[in-house]
């Protein structure tokens, strides 16, 4: 029942164990390791709260756990605020209730975990955990219990629980759903009655049945078949009357006129007492039918589950200046010209105009560029960047409706109702077939009853029973669901089924840059090292304070030497700045140190930090420099020849010690690691970058991973038009994306993907999700699009053929009409079987 | 045979009794998750915990 957890792997999460037994915790008596102190501290959380059989029993690995716990529960205080509660708590008198999507419940045995665990806090009143939909609902008593306590209740045993709000689509389908489970639980349990009264007639089971047992059988066979037809069969004929409505026909109009014909027939006969009756038939016929119909709903339901648990509410607070002091307010409570603090590694709440204060904001989520952007009193600051240095007040200018992100956010709807539409292929097939179906039909039953044979009508049931094309209908959607299915396990999220059919005629493929193709992260990609510089700088220095290598050493090493203390002197300096460019030489320095290569750290005093442009300091008595290429090469004392300025084009951070340049960084994002081997194997799709960064940035990345075509500097409606362009010369588009800024593109392509850490707004707009931050996914998104697409057509193929040989013995009367009914259950099932293989 | 005069009638009233049974538990949510009910008996919820906490915090010592 329970996992096997490979040796070295953390007994917990399953991820690789790298801290080997450092994090100890002793499950069903059986000590067993941990790889991190989140893990640990889940664990062992679980195990004391007396629910270790969670790890008998699950059948998937749990989350990772959350190192940085005690600031996030800090964090979740904000969600006891009434003025919040109101959109999504619901009041029943002394409790109340609410819906939360609880992130990282893999399998039956977390709702388990999380039912019990919640009913332990006191306050709490019922709480009942949905696993296909990853929901929690609960109800607690807020007098005893805040709603903060059973959040972070929930992350003390590793889940991330959000209230949201629930797609407007999504109670109607809950509707449909229980809907459809009654009439498909009625339709069954009374098939199987029917079946067992019709089968005593068909083989004689009980001897020779005289007449009235014939008559009573019959009669009970009609009670009970009765509300099948009346109940169960309901939404053919719904469905029918509306498609005759609006003049066209559709597989549910033979559908119910074989039905209610056969039904009137059976009534007559019984009231009559002469002629057959096919109750048996009508019964199974409608459950199949249901079956099929049943399938196709919950893949669509599934999706809109998975889609509106994207839709989480994460309130956005503000620090708002009131009478010389701070108070947190919701940021959609902000008025024009009230004043905001936001401090350092806080995300800006609402558009502003900055009054006091300067710092280097990361508008990545807004532009796509990655560069962070110096700003400073009266420039414009944007509602979701994130401000990475100083404190700043902002004077709001304009209200959280207005603001940029939600203007984004409305070009992303107008766009997603534009979407192109594509009929099922199914769908359109079915439609001329039932057209065949009635005038074959109609014509079968002219021609026996000119014939004068008695049984014209039964052969005419026979005939739009037998080439009901429900296999037809069933053809699509159960290899759609099977596929869907094997896609979530693989960690690919589908929001729309019929976005597996789309991709199969995508024809180009479009990658964002920034954390699509690259990591998002800096990291240091070139460097140049001025020999002669360094090799004086350094021989000073062993005469001073921080080499004590001897002369000899130090010609015999010389390179690498070089490049250790240019490495040790940049990184001392970068360590003093909060810049995202520098985390790239800690990184840089950490590796060097693992490799024992790293020097220890220069002393710098008097160091003098410039927003934005650069770090200044002394060292061993001379100046050092490093910063942007403009604030360096632009210093006062710098002296630089046009071959030195040659070699260090291109290069965003330079180093200068004692007025002469030592070194430059190329300092960029780093191309994911899979992304070239991935980029070929998808050669046979026309590749293309789109890319809010600069040209020169994206050709890079281009140029990495062999992409041919780029567009740069692109905001987000100009990435708008050019999909919108290439969409008007008939491609077909997949989108692949992660920011926000993509989100308006993502809504308008054919098919969007939103990649491994993508923004809430990314993932609502795409059709799939990657919860994997590789692009291996993309390849077996692909791949399983175009099998589907096999089992679509295999499925169709068998069903088109098993009706057209069947024509023939029906209409020549050699099928009785349950004959009829068994052979398309059949021709059913074996389309459901051919499916399933797709889960393999 | 006159018997089964009595027990198909019968067998109807249990038929509608289970139906009414299976609309009420459809109506009551409990059909919402079909992928995790399987797996209910499994757990088992007497599991003591560890005996440092059993004697501080275990309440069914204080009946």
């Amino acid at each position: 029942m329970s996992i096997e957890i490979p040796r070295g792997a953390c007994y917990h999460c399953g991820l690789p164990n790298l801290e080997s037994d450092h994090f100890p915790v002793v499950v069903n008596d059986v000590l067993q390791h941990m790889c991190c102190p989140g893990c640990q501290a889940v664990s062992q959380a679980i195990v004391d709260n007396g629910l270790a059989s969670y790890y008998e029993f699950r059948t998937e690995t749990a989350a990772r756990g959350d190192t940085v716990l005690d600031t996030t529960l800090s964090q979740l205080a904000v969600y006891d605020e009434p003025e919040l509660q109101q959109e999504f708590v619901f009041d029943e008198g002394k409790h109340k209730q609410i819906q939360l999507t609880v992130e990282g419940i893999s399998c039956a045995a977390c709702a388990w975990l999380i039912e019990k665990q919640l009913a332990k806090l006191e306050g709490i009143k019922q709480v009942s955990v949905n696993v296909s939909a990853r929901r929690a609902m609960v109800s607690w008593d807020d007098s005893v219990l805040k709603l903060s306590g059973v959040l972070s209740k929930l992350k003390s045993i590793g889940y991330t629980s959000l209230p949201f709000q629930a797609d407007t689509h999504e109670a109607s389908f809950k509707k449909e759903q229980k809907s459809f489970i009654k009439k498909l639980g009625l339709a069954g349990i009374m098939t199987m009655q029917v079946m067992m009264l019709a089968m005593a007639q068909y083989f004689d089971v009980l001897g020779n049945i005289d007449a009235d047992a014939i008559a009573y059988f019959n009669a009970v066979s009609l009670l009970l078949t009765t509300p099948v037809v009346l109940y169960s069969g309901s939404i053919f004929y719904v469905s029918a009357l509306k498609a005759i409505q609006a003049k066209t026909v559709n597989m549910d109009v033979p559908v119910t006129i074989a039905i209610i014909a056969t039904y009137i027939a059976g009534v007559m006969s019984v009231n009559s007492n002469v002629g057959e009756v096919y109750f048996e038939s009508i019964c199974m016929f409608i459950f199949f039918l249901l079956i099929g119909r049943y399938l196709e709903h919950r893949s669509r339901h599934k999706a809109t589950l998975i889609s509106s648990n994207m839709l989480k509410l994460i309130p956005v607070t503000a620090n708002k200046k009131q009478n010389d002091e701070y108070t947190a307010v919701l940021a959609k409570q902000l008025q024009i010209n009230d004043i905001v603090l936001v401090k350092a590694g806080e995300t800006v709440p609402i558009d502003g105009v900055i009054v006091e204060g300067k710092s280097t904001f990361d508008e990545s989520m807004l532009s796509g560029e990655f560069n962070p952007v110096t700003k400073s009193i009266g420039q414009q600051v944007y509602a979701g960047s994130l401000n990475q240095q100083g404190a700043i007040s902002i004077q709001v200018s304009a209200t959280l409706k207005h603001a940029m992100m939600n203007q984004i956010l409305r070009l992303q709807e107008s766009a997603m109702a534009n979407k192109p539409k594509m009929a099922a292929i199914a769908d359109k097939l079915s439609r001329y077939f039932v057209v065949v179906v009635l005038l074959v039909s109609a014509a079968t039953y002219s021609f026996w009853s000119l014939q004068g044979d008695p049984h014209a009508f039964w052969i005419t049931i026979s005939v739009l029973v037998a080439t009901c094309p429900c296999a037809l209908g069933l053809a699509t959607p159960s290899a759609l669901t099977c596929a869907m299915a094997r896609l979530n396990q693989m960690g690919i999220l589908l929001k729309r089924a019929d976005a597996l059919e789309q991709l199969t005629h995508t024809t180009d493929i479009v990658f964002d840059k920034t954390g699509t193709l690259t990591e998002g992260k800096f990291s240091i990609q070139k460097q140049w090292i001025n020999n002669t510089q360094v090799d004086t700088a350094e021989n000073e220095l062993a005469e001073t304070d921080a080499f004590s290598q001897t002369e000899e050493t130090l010609s015999s090493n010389k390179h690498k030497l070089h490049q250790q203390f240019v490495l040790s002197l940049a990184f001392a300096l970068e360590q003093r700045s909060e810049h995202p460019i520098a985390i790239a030489f800690s990184q840089s320095y950490q590796k060097a140190l693992e490799s024992d290569s790293a020097d220890s750290l220069p002393k710098l005093e008097n160091v003098k930090i410039d927003i934005g442009k650069g770090i200044s300091a002394c060292y061993s008595d001379k100046e050092v420099l490093i910063g942007s290429a403009k604030y360096v090469l632009e210093h006062k004392a710098i002296k630089a020849n046009n071959e030195i300025r040659k070699a260090v084009d291109g290069a965003n951070v330079l180093l200068a010690l004692d007025q002469e340049l030592i070194a430059a960084f190329w300092v960029t994002d780093t191309v994911q690691s899979d992304a070239r081997q991935i980029i070929q194997a998808l050669s046979s799709y026309k590749l293309m970058i789109l890319s809010g960064d600069t040209q020169q940035n994206a050709d890079e990345v281009a140029a990495q991973v062999n992409i041919k075509h780029v567009v740069g500097d692109s905001p987000p409606d100009a990435k708008l038009d050019y999909i919108k362009n290439l969409q008007a010369n008939n491609k077909s588009i997949l989108m692949l994306g992660d920011g926000i800024n993509d989100a308006p593109v993502l809504a308008a392509a054919d098919v969007s993907v939103a990649v491994g850490n993508a923004s809430d707004l990314a993932k609502n707009a795409a059709d799939v999700v990657l919860l994997n931050p590789k692009l291996q996914s993309l390849v077996d998104l692909l791949t399983m699009a175009q099998r589907s697409k096999r089992k679509i057509k295999q499925n169709i193929a068998w069903a088109l053929s098993y009706n057209i040989l069947v024509l023939p013995f029906a209409m020549s009367g050699l099928l009785t009409p349950w004959q009829a009914a068994l052979g398309m259950s059949l021709s059913s099932i074996i389309v459901v079987y051919n499916s399933t293989r797709l889960l393999k | 045979m006159s018997v089964i005069y009595v027990l198909i009638p019968l067998a109807v009233i249990i038929i509608a009794i289970a139906l009414g049974v299976f609309f009420w538990a459809v109506k009551s949510n409990q059909f919402d998750d079909l992928e995790r009910q399987g797996h209910s008996i499994l757990f088992d919820d007497d599991i003591e915990p560890s005996d440092a906490k059993k004697t501080a915090s275990d309440p069914s010592e204080r009946k």
